[in-house]
């Protein structure tokens, strides 16, 4: 006899996906409603696909969890389409409204969208500061206040360019003018699995190592003393956790600086309790049982830490300008005034472009970049973009450090002024000032 | 006759990539076209599928056929602009050759020659696997290991191409002992005596596919039979080619919409200018798509994440230009479009199945968002 007390089940045919429920039977095979699911009997077939209640299961109704459920927002309609969301997709934004309050403007962001500023990932875990903290506007907000259609996490996969349209994970999008700001990506080289080593190059990646690193002080090695990977290691340093700086190169910074700035900026590492291990390549990063990663070197070192941070640089990632036929050269290959890309109404700007096959990876250009893309859309061709090397600051707050001009791989550093925490030198190629650096506080020193 | 002069022979059948298209062709317009309606509503053209076979249909991506993978692709666009189904039959035949010439084993390779000329004929029931080793659905066949080789049990729904004396590829999980899973077996599934197949509920198209809903109860797999075991890392091999050959089906459907609006542009041309998605709109599209395809048909086993993507993107693309353009199709001839007999309605139909067939659009979608989501450490 059936319980007619608990409450009716409902189940699923593993095969084709049927739902038998208890309370409606299935009247057309003879199974009256009310009918148990235990009660049926067993030569009763799914009336869609034949199987037998054996490859019926109890459905368990789940919360389903869809990430990306964030419906785009915002007017209807085509018009400039920016791929990207870090600062040069909402630079270009906000740069097309300062001109135009109306014409229509869809984003595609892989990520959330939300509005940050990169810079700071570099100086924020020794401040203490949280992801809602770095959050200066979030998305809904920015597209509310902008009057942009935005569709978050959602990628691009295709782009064609004879008929305007970007195909995306959420369906096809016609554009006007089309604006990459896809920024570039880790370069991860195979010794560095992704799964277990960390990189800072959105917020959403910081924030998984913030909640991590929140909970006490802990070991971090971070592969690549470049600029990322030295400002990080100050950051954690002077958040109380144990840093270990490993790189190719002897001294850190050394395809950027001479060496006596490298020495220096080692000096200054040291007294932070910044280990440093030079002329080291990691050969293996693997899983311990008790989920520490050991860090194997080409050297014979071996490296037991908590977490592995990956600074190995950054690399533009080349399957969509491929995919559309957009020229690329190191980067998504733009003209120097106007930025536009090989294809017709195809922009780009930020970490994704690259000027005579060298990328342009700096803040500081992306507003000129697009004011001038917004202009060159809109109409005006007298506001252009002029390409110069910015000068390169480090967040470093122990040793600040900052080069004007591009050094030359040959040419003789010559020191202007030095004292023991002050350093300036310049370099000199034919009888001309190539690159001007100063390292530590001028303040300091006096 | 020795054995190498055979192997000689079959590799020079159909060497000619131009002839074999105009003789593929030939059989699509004389046979194909005519008996279209009737394949729809449920004949299984055997027949012409044999007549393709013997034209060159089935073998030129094969190895042993020379590797052309954009010579097969068009040939089976030239069967689906005749024949939704057929185009789709020709790609289960396709697949089911390519498993069996990449398994390499001497059992399958020496069935290959039959198979690749439409003597023999095989489909594939990958829908289930492919979707499960992509996270969305649960394995439906479950192997387990016996003196010799497997007993496989489970029912799978919905495989096409195959009737008892026919086979099909397939994929079962192997649990460990305490139910948790170890690896996965593909095999190749003779459809025996041992194997039955139930009729599956009526589709609104496509019903001479001979899709039968398929029950092994420990139905016994042999080293003969064996594709891969483990499955898994012949599955990532072949991923990108299995879905690449699909690309076939959908110009075949686009290019026979442009077809049809091209055949009222002279009587209805004057009212016609009014609508959207013309043919100049069409056949831009329908070339960017097949150049995209032939260049990826170059390396259909390469195993980048770059070029799988490339794969996922023109298959996605492809389905939905063939929605666009079958539509188009339909409003281009009006109410004679709309007739029962009439290609318009067909190929509308042919669409939508190109749109949810394995991967299905929505699939294809999750899975170009899983490859590009990073992976961070947990």
């Amino acid at each position: 006899m059936s319980n007619t007390e608990s409450p009716w089940r409902q189940f699923i045919c593993r095969v084709c996906g049927l739902i038998y429920d208890e309370e409606l039977g299935d009247p057309d095979s003879g199974l009256a409603p009310g009918t148990r699911f235990e009660d049926i009997p067993d030569d009763w077939e799914c009336p869609l696909c034949g199987v037998t209640k054996t490859d019926f299961e109890l459905l368990v109704k789940q919360q389903i969890t869809i990430n990306n459920v964030q419906q785009p927002t915002g007017p209807q309609g085509e018009g400039i389409v920016v791929v990207g969301a870090g600062m040069a997709g909402w630079s270009a934004v906000k740069a097309i409204r300062a001109l135009d309050s109306d014409i229509p403007i869809t984003m595609i962001s892989a990520c959330t969208a939300n509005v940050y500023h990169k810079p700071e990932l570099s100086i924020a875990i020794s401040r203490g500061l949280a992801t809602k903290d770095l959050i200066r506007e979030t998305a809904a907000d920015a597209a509310g206040r902008l009057g942009i259609r935005l569709y978050s996490e959602t990628f691009v996969v295709g782009i064609s360019t004879s008929t305007h349209q970007i195909r995306t994970t959420r369906g096809t999008i016609k554009y006007t003018q089309l604006i990459l700001a896809q920024g570039a990506r880790p370069a991860l080289p195979s010794a560095l699995p992704a799964e277990l080593c960390w990189r800072i190059n959105d917020l959403a990646g910081w924030s998984g190592l913030r909640e991590k690193l929140s909970e006490k002080p802990q070991k971090i090695a971070i592969v690549g003393a470049g600029m990322i990977g030295c400002e990080l290691a100050e950051d954690f340093a002077q958040a109380g956790h144990q840093v270990t700086l490993m790189d190719i190169q002897a001294h850190p910074l050394s395809a950027l600086l001479p060496e006596a700035a490298s020495l220096l900026l080692r000096k200054k590492q040291q007294c932070l309790g910044i280990d440093y291990l030079g002329n080291t390549l990691v050969s293996a990063v693997t899983e311990t049982g008790d989920g520490k990663k050991l860090i194997r070197t080409r050297e014979g070192h071996e490296i037991e830490v908590d977490h592995v941070i990956a600074a190995t640089g950054l690399v533009t990632d080349r399957r969509l300008p491929d995919n559309a036929g957009i020229v690329f050269e190191n980067g998504i290959k733009v003209d120097k005034a106007t930025l536009r890309t090989s294809a017709p109404d195809v922009y780009a700007l930020g970490d994704c472009v690259s000027f005579e096959g060298v990328p342009c990876r700096f803040i500081e250009p992306i507003l000129r970049q697009a004011n001038a893309i917004a202009h060159d859309i809109l109409g005006n061709r007298e506001v252009t973009y002029e390409h110069r090397t910015p000068p390169i600051r480090l967040k470093i707050k122990s040793l600040p450090i900052e080069l004007t001009g591009l050094p030359a791989d040959q040419g003789d550093w010559k020191v202007i002024e030095e004292n023991q925490d002050y350093l300036h030198m310049e370099q000199v190629v034919d009888g001309l000032v190539q690159s001007t650096l100063r390292v530590g506080s001028i303040r300091k020193a006096a | 006759m020795n054995n190498t002069a055979t192997a000689i022979s079959d590799s020079m059948l159909w060497s000619d990539s131009n002839q074999l298209i105009t003789d593929v062709s030939r059989v699509s317009k004389d046979e194909l076209s005519k008996a279209a309606n009737r394949i729809d509503q449920g004949y299984y053209p055997l027949d012409i599928m044999g007549n393709l076979g013997q034209a060159g249909a089935f073998a030129a991506h094969l190895d042993m056929y020379g590797g052309r993978f954009a010579t097969s692709i068009h040939a089976m666009q030239e069967i689906a602009s005749s024949c939704g189904s057929t185009g789709f039959l020709s790609w289960c035949q396709d697949v089911c050759g390519l498993y069996m010439e990449q398994s390499g084993n001497p059992a399958l390779l020496a069935r290959l020659p039959d198979h690749a000329q439409g003597k023999t004929f095989g489909g594939t029931a990958l829908s289930n696997p492919m979707k499960s080793l992509a996270g969305i659905e649960s394995m439906l066949l479950t192997a387990k290991q016996v003196p010799g080789g497997y007993h496989v049990s489970g029912t799978l729904p919905w495989v096409s191409h195959i009737q008892h004396g026919q086979y099909c590829g397939a994929i079962a999980a192997v649990n460990k002992a305490d139910g948790t899973r170890s690896h996965e077996i593909m095999f190749l599934l003779d459809i025996d005596d041992s194997v039955s197949l139930r009729t599956c509920p009526e589709f609104s198209g496509m019903e001479g596919t001979s899709t039968w809903s398929v029950n092994l109860d420990n139905y016994f797999v042999g080293d003969d039979n064996i594709i891969a075991d483990p499955a898994a890392p012949f599955i990532s091999k072949i991923k990108g080619a299995f879905i690449l050959l699909q690309a076939g089906m959908a110009t075949g459907v686009i290019k026979r919409s442009i077809d049809e609006i091209n055949a009222v542009e002279t009587t209805l041309g004057h009212v016609n200018q009014f609508l959207q998605n013309g043919t100049d709109e069409l056949e831009s599209e329908l070339s960017e798509l097949s150049e995209k395809v032939v260049k990826l048909a170059e390396t259909p086993y390469e195993g980048s994440k770059d070029f799988l993507l490339d794969v996922l993107d023109a298959r996605c693309y492809g389905a939905e230009l063939a929605l666009k353009a079958s539509q188009s199709a339909l409003m281009h001839q009006g109410a004679k479009g709309y007739l029962m007999t009439a290609a318009p309605q067909r190929l509308i139909r042919e669409a939508h199945f190109v749109a949810i067939v394995t991967p299905a659009m929505k699939h294809l979608r999750w899975e170009m968002n899983r490859l590009m989501s990073e992976d961070m450490p947990k």
